[in-house]
């Protein structure tokens, strides 16, 4: 799933990742573009918050490219 | 436009310093701010919203941070300005003011227009710098909640302000007294945000592992990410701004910003036809009086082009400048109307997030209190505002 918040302060990317991530189906990544550095900082605190893994790369000049994923279920012998 | 902005400042401190030696040194103090502003996302707004909304403290604690080493700064100057405290005159130039209404009114109202915009004054004025349209619009605003704060100035002087009380510490507890009793309670308030995060229950990872460096030119890379290429830790950034604005004291007054922005709003109005006349009382207030008039040339006016010029130079170098323009008419909405209510309570406050909370409890009275719990029961009421904004 592919999300592009760009144009948006805090808090509403953060918001938008939030609803994503509700209808993200199982499996699926989202990938999150954004260009409000604080942005970076509260969407990772709702990752951590709900359980999701994050990484950053820079995508242009003042604009990064986020992904979210579930972590891999620990299989049970 | 950014280099016209450079180029500005670099001509206001050349002409500036002809007039007066310290221009330059002013000149230079909001370029500073504005870096340290840009490198760390300092935004007052997010220290509360943030703490409210997630329960998280990393912006907040880096402005606790800031007001204690400011603290300890200003309270050595004052010292030297006013050496016996306990006669009552507050020293030059503190950002101490009246216990009234007005100061809890206009927090209260700054709080909910900082949350609504999205950013407070000074956060409005580093991202211009950084290229948010929206930050400029805000701007407009807070010109426009500062004329019309100036036009029921006369009102809120003669009913509410003149009569309110005044505190200021050393008066009754020396200078000693007054700044352990000042950094004991930022020590209680860095305790509560710590009480706040144990709540939310989550310990969220806030930097990345650092960068191995073994050699020389891999230890100057590293040198150079930290500085333009990741953001500045929190902290870091309010020891820098705390420091800053012990310096920016030292050379004439603390770190303020709306009671220059006035003098602009004011002006423009009085060409027009609009002007809101004379302003009683601020010849009888330090901080950040609502003015009109005066040389138009001030070290306010360096601190507050400097701050954007800064912001904008560090945005450069980080890579981080670019247009971001808002995609819903909606968030225009939002910058103006935030902006409006920020001017008109900074205004009525003497001061915003910075004049009348960062640099007015290091200033070691108690209205940077009473105005940053006002802030907070503002920011709860703007947030539960733009909950409801698409």
């Amino acid at each position: 799933m592919f999300l592009d918040v760009r144009g948006e302060i805090c808090p509403f990317p953060m918001k938008k990742v939030q609803e994503a991530l509700q209808r993200l189906p199982e499996g699926e990544v989202l990938e999150v573009l954004v260009d409000h550095p604080p942005a970076i900082d509260t969407i990772r605190m709702l990752a951590t918050r709900e359980g999701f893994l994050m990484d950053v790369q820079v995508a242009g000049s003042g604009e990064w490219r986020i992904t979210l994923r579930r972590p891999a279920k620990a299989v049970t012998p | 436009m950014g280099l016209v902005i450079l180029g500005a400042e670099a001509a206001l401190i050349a002409v500036g310093s002809r007039f007066d030696p310290l221009f330059g040194a002013f000149g230079a103090l909001g370029v500073g701010f504005g870096v340290v502003l840009q490198r760390s996302r300092f935004c007052f707004n997010s220290a509360f919203r943030d703490l409210l909304q997630f329960r998280s403290g990393r912006t907040m604690k880096g402005v606790i941070i800031g007001m204690a080493v400011a603290t300890a700064g200003f309270g050595m100057h004052m010292l030297n300005l006013q050496p016996n405290a306990s006669l009552g005159a507050i020293a030059p130039e503190a950002q101490v003011a009246p216990l009234s209404v007005a100061l809890v009114a206009g927090g209260f109202l700054f709080g909910i227009g900082m949350v609504v915009a999205g950013g407070c004054v000074s956060g409005s004025l580093y991202r211009m710098g950084e290229g948010y349209a929206g930050s400029w619009v805000s701007f407009g605003g807070i010109l426009a909640g500062l004329l019309l704060a100036s036009h029921h100035w006369n009102w809120w002087w003669r009913h509410i302000i003149q009569p309110s009380p005044v505190v200021w510490m050393p008066r009754y507890l020396g200078y000693g007294g007054a700044i352990a009793l000042t950094l004991v309670a930022l020590l209680a308030a860095y305790l509560f945000v710590l009480w706040v995060e144990s709540r939310g229950g989550v310990a969220v990872q806030e930097y990345g592992p650092p960068v191995p460096a073994v050699t020389f030119r891999e230890k100057l890379r590293a040198l150079a990410e930290g500085v333009v290429g990741r953001g500045w830790p929190a902290a870091v950034g309010g020891m820098l701004l705390g420091f800053l604005n012990t310096l920016s004291y030292m050379a004439h007054m603390p770190w303020r910003i709306v009671g220059e922005l006035s003098r602009w709003a004011n002006g423009l109005a009085t060409l027009a036809g609009i002007g809101p006349g004379r302003l009683e009382g601020t010849e009888n207030l330090s901080g950040c009086t609502l003015a009109v008039g005066g040389t138009v040339l001030t070290h306010g006016l360096l601190l507050d082009v400097g701050l954007v010029a800064g912001s904008l130079t560090a945005a450069l170098l980080a890579r981080e400048f670019k247009l971001r323009v808002p995609r819903t008419p909606v968030r225009y909405l939002q910058s103006a109307g935030g902006g409006v209510l920020m001017g008109y309570g900074s205004g009525i406050a003497l001061g915003c997030t910075v004049g009348a909370f960062f640099s007015a409890i290091p200033s070691l009275g108690l209205n940077g209190w009473v105005f940053g719990i006002a802030l907070a029961g503002g920011a709860f009421i703007g947030l539960r505002v733009i909950e409801r904004l698409p």
